[in-house]
């Protein structure tokens, strides 16, 4: 198993993390309770990294902390002994006899090709690479819609159509993932800290640039609605639909017909499980690793400066150039941490911690905010998201469309690879129509009561005055870094929510990037094989090192729209993969019944009950 | 075509997505038990303290909570309660850990009058507490049934500690009759009550003094019958505790460490295999060895296991070691004779729980059922049976352990 070879390093992080955690968590604890007599002796820059040495350190302890307390010999002196009989040469032979080298070398060798095109010619590359995003954007932007409206549909029909009931593995295979294991994983894999940055920040950007669609006067009060009603359209539905499409046909092929877990097993039908290993396929999982480190490591990077520029903007003080540096540098510890000790462990805990936050933080917002307001502004948003739901999605309205809706569709595209066979992998023995509810309906669910909560509040302050957020984007360039500060000042607890929205930051970016290291891990591991720890330690730390590079030559933003047009071959992608799945199951999959039909069923049978029921008695 | 993708890919899924059967969001069981619960309580004890230390240094504490607009505590109230609270709340810990019913029921009395501090101030260091007090009571009355055991006192703990309370009301009530004898006069209640503690505890501030003849017989009675009965009190209450530590020390449980027991296997006797066994259960669950057996009880002490000296045929004995709560049994002393009479005890104990016996002799396993084993072993056999297999197939024994029949349930 993957965890086991490195056992004995993890004892040893353990042993290390403790007393990090304790000491700094003991600091943390005396400046929260007796903020006035030790409040002075430490600098606000001292409290930010004393609370994010003690957040991470417990991240990471409770990542290595073993699944049962039953393996209580120490591994860490065997580990040593290993240590000094090992060779490193043979150990780095077996590295890379593991590796295909095609999913490898080329995702490593682009990326090192961009950074040195960026070191050395900074302007005309971001130039050239914004050209071409804008282009495809503008031009592509119908095939974005139509493959997002697509997937809706299929999704929809999933759900209620008799294709629902197929069972993704034996008959008698029972979910090894109880259902909030399987929510939480997938929510939390599949959303990063954009969902935070924007909650208040997105809506708020509507309202200020309203929806050409709408047409409402910028900072009127029907601009608000609008606003809210797009912000639920760019994180509704349409956008986890593309996660369902990808995943769908993935983990049916792999639980079904045994072909192995990787994205391009989406082409099953047309080469067969064997043909997997063709150009073709494994072209599909090169660009799924492209595309997954380019977005987790351009989100990594553009995170970290967002979070320090929030930071900097509450408590002004100052990183320097080195402070994203060293915040990437512990989040990449906490997430290879997270990912090298596995999904039940890592991955699991930190994705719980993260749920946790998250609820409590969203508790908090409904106990403190303007209640009232977001209700109604929620329920008539929701309303108008489902009667504009079809118009919307097939409006193609020029630039500001290009820019926003297809921008955010390529963009969820790219991590559709990485989110999708994530979903794929946990969903044995779920049924289809469970699996399409987890990934759309239920996830959907809680980023469109985010959306509300969050966006509702800030327009809320922002239109009575509370606090002038769009006057303290504008003042710091427009970044969407700094929406969350003003808000919450505006609230009681104030700090209670700065915090809470710091840690959900970090935490949001690190589910999403421990899970993709384990994925671009599996990509990368030849067929077969498991990946070792060695190899999700190394996809690990190359993702923080692509992140680092971007942050040290510039470039996080061209990098990410680099990452982001990757979502048009896989928008593509998805639409084969529906018509290869469709083909599949109209040949195979028959005798399932829709929930329609059996809801139609059960109508007639007490219906007739009622119609004769009365006159027998009479 | 499928199979033989199956076969190299099935592995690689399993060993990254499904290393072990069931992935639960929490492991439930494992943190709403009767431990956690104390350990929640103790957290939330801790909370209490720090926050009130820092409501204490602040000068004025704000009151911006929800409750401040129906009840209106005194300033004093919000700035001391917290850390008073946490002074009750330890010994209310103390005693939930021994399972003591009364600690049980102040808890639930003392939580939700806590709660009422942090919901009448509602600064931001009060959030923990008031979040620490939200998941404690739910899991304290969840365990509610855990919390069993009553208050032994001995005749002398309460004849000393009644002696203390009349002393302490006839005290007070005494000093405030006779108010206008004493310096700084006419005495409050409360100052009666400052008065007699101050008395009893032998401080005597001297800021109230009896100045009449009468005042100073009853000064000096409250000063007899008061220190004597604080004096006899500490000796009474504290006397158990340091024979207990001693008891420890020679290498028998006492009961506080056995009421703590929960889900735990019973050993009863001591014999060839019982070492192995432990080593086997040790890192799965917490097992307690009965033995009358002296030299081994003191080496199993030695080496850190739970021991009772007793003998493991006497119910009583198995009581002491909780068996009405024990997961599961294990009979396996070298005397087969002894292990009946124990499997009789153990069944007429608890009838529900598992029993598993070795037998010495292959004839007695039937006998062992018939009194009450749901498995019964033979060691011996199973030795036969393996050494026979190693030798015709050539693998290691324990690879054929998965499919012995005799041994019932043998690893996962």
């Amino acid at each position: 198993m993957p965890t086991s070879n490195g056992s004995g390093i993890e004892a040893i992080v353990a042993k290390l993390l403790v007393p990090v955690a304790a000491a700094s968590g003991a600091i943390v604890f005396v400046g929260f309770f007796f903020r006035d007599f030790v409040g002075e002796a430490v600098t606000g820059q001292g409290w930010v990294a004393i609370s994010l040495l003690f957040f991470g350190s417990g991240l990471g302890y409770l990542a290595v902390l073993p699944y049962r307390i039953d393996d209580d010999d120490d591994p860490s002196r065997g580990y040593l002994l290993r240590v000094r009989r090992t060779n490193l040469t043979a150990t780095l032979r077996e590295f890379a006899g593991n590796q295909d080298p095609l999913t490898m070398g080329v995702p490593a060798t682009v990326f090192a090709a961009f950074l040195l095109l960026q070191a050395a010619f900074p302007t005309r590359t971001s130039a050239v690479v914004g050209d071409v995003a804008d282009t495809v954007l503008l031009v592509g932007g119908p095939l974005f819609l139509a493959a997002i409206l697509l997937a809706v549909c299929y999704c929809a029909f999933l759900l209620l159509g008799p294709w629902g009931d197929i069972k993704l593995g034996d008959p008698e295979t029972e979910p090894a993932y109880t259902y909030p294991t399987y929510f939480t994983l997938v929510f939390t894999a599949g959303i990063a800290a954009g969902l935070v940055f924007w909650g208040p920040a997105e809506a708020l950007f509507h309202y200020r640039t309203p929806p050409p669609y709408f047409g409402a006067q910028p900072g009127s009060a029907a601009a608000a609605g609008d606003a809210l009603v797009y912000t639920l359209f760019h994180w509704g539905v349409s956008a986890w639909s593309a996660y369902a499409v990808i995943g769908v046909p993935i983990a049916y092929f792999v639980y079904c017909r045994g072909a192995p877990l990787r994205v391009a097993t989406l082409l099953t039908p047309f080469l067969g499980v064997d043909g997997l290993d063709s150009v073709w396929g494994r072209l599909v999982d090169t660009l799924a690793v492209f595309a997954t480190i380019g977005g987790i490591a351009t989100s990594v990077a553009l995170v970290s400066q967002q979070f320090l520029a929030g930071v900097a903007f509450k408590w002004d003080v100052a990183v320097g150039t080195a402070g994203p540096l060293v915040f990437v540098g512990g989040l990449t510890l906490i997430f290879v941490l997270s990912g090298a000790t596995g999904i039940h462990r890592g991955i699991r805990r930190i994705a719980g911690v993260n749920i946790v936050l998250f609820g409590l933080f969203a508790l908090l917002l409904v106990a403190l905010g303007p209640r009232q307001y977001v209700a109604e502004q929620g329920v008539s948003a929701l309303g108008r998201y489902a009667v504009h739901f079809v118009p919307l999605s097939l409006h193609t309205g020029g630039q500001w469309v290009a820019d926003s809706t297809i921008w955010n569709w390529s963009w969820w595209f790219s991590w559709a690879p990485f989110a999708g066979l994530f979903v794929a992998a946990l969903s044995r023995g779920r049924r289809v129509r469970t699996v399409v509810f987890t990934t759309v309906v239920a996830t959907s669910a809680a980023t469109v009561v985010w959306f509300l909560l969050l966006g509702g509040t800030t327009l809320f302050v922002q239109q009575r005055g509370e606090a002038d957020v769009l006057g303290a984007i504008a003042a710091r360039g427009g970044s969407e870094a700094v929406a969350g500060f003003p808000l919450l000042a505006a609230l009681p607890l104030s700090e209670l929510l700065v915090f809470l929205f710091l840690a959900l930051i970090v935490v949001f970016i690190t589910t999403s990037a421990d899970t993709s290291t384990l994925v671009v891990a599996i990509l990368a591991t030849k067929r077969g094989l498991a990946p070792t720890t060695g190899s999700i330690v190394f996809w690990g730390v190359f993702q923080g090192t692509v992140a680092v590079a971007v942050l040290l030559v510039g470039g996080a933003e061209t990098l990410q729209a680099l990452a982001v047009l990757t979502g048009g071959p896989f928008a593509v992608i998805s639409l084969i993969g529906i018509a290869g799945l469709t083909r599949s199951w109209l040949q195979e999959e028959r005798g399932h019944t829709s929930l329609v039909v059996r809801a139609f069923r059960r109508l007639p049978t007490v219906q007739t009950h009622h119609d004769i029921d009365p006159p027998k008695e009479d | 075509m499928a199979d033989a993708s199956d076969e190299r890919t099935e592995p690689a899924l399993e060993e990254v997505f499904y290393p072990v059967d069931r992935i639960p969001f929490v492991e439930w069981g494992a943190f709403t038990g009767g431990k956690s619960t104390v350990l929640l309580v103790g957290a939330v004890t801790i909370l209490s303290f720090l926050t009130g230390l820092s409501n204490l240094s602040q000068s004025m504490p704000a009151m911006d909570g929800p409750l401040s607009v129906f009840l209106s505590l005194p300033a004093g109230v919000v700035q001391f309660g917290g850390v008073l609270f946490a002074f009750v709340l330890s010994a209310v810990t103390v005693g939930l850990q021994q399972r003591k019913v009364v600690a049980f029921r102040a808890a639930l009395v003392l939580l939700p009058a806590l709660a009422m501090l942090p919901l009448t101030t509602l600064q931001t260091t009060d959030i923990p507490l008031l979040l620490g007090i939200t998941v404690t009571y739910p899991l304290l009355l969840r365990n509610r049934a855990q919390f069993d055991q009553s208050v032994d006192f001995s005749p002398l703990q309460i004849a000393s500690l009644s002696a203390i309370g009349g002393v302490g009301l006839y005290g007070t009530v005494g000093a405030y009759a006779l108010r206008s004898e004493f310096t700084g006069d006419p005495l409050t209640w409360s100052d009666a009550v400052y008065f007699v503690i101050v008395t009893i505890a032998t401080v005597g501030y001297g800021d109230f003094a009896p100045t009449t003849a009468r005042a100073r017989w009853f000064a000096l009675s409250i000063i007899l019958f008061g220190t004597g009965a604080f004096t006899v009190a500490i000796g009474a209450l504290v006397g158990p505790v340091i024979e207990s530590r001693m008891a420890t020390a020679f290498g028998i449980m006492t009961a506080s460490e056995l009421t703590l027991l929960e889900d735990h296997v019973v050993v009863l006797g001591y014999g060839g295999m019982t070492d192995s066994l432990l080593e086997e259960l040790d890192d799965e669950t917490e097992p307690i060895v009965v033995t009358d057996d002296a030299d081994a009880a003191a080496m199993l002490d030695d080496a850190g296991l739970n021991v009772l000296t007793g003998d493991p045929t006497d119910e009583a004995v198995l009581s002491d070691a909780r068996i009405g709560s024990a997961r599961g049994v294990v009979v396996g002393s070298d005397d087969d004779a002894q292990d009946v009479l124990a499997i009789l005890a153990a069944r007429s104990r608890n009838p529900d729980v598992r029993i598993v016996a070795a037998a010495t002799e292959a004839k007695h396993v039937t006998k062992f059922e018939t009194v009450g084993a749901d498995e019964v072993v033979n060691p011996r056999s199973i030795g036969g049976t393996l050494l026979g297999r190693s030798v015709l197939d050539g693998s290691a024994p324990d690879t054929n352990l998965s499919d012995l029949d005799t041994s019932g349930e043998p690893r996962k």
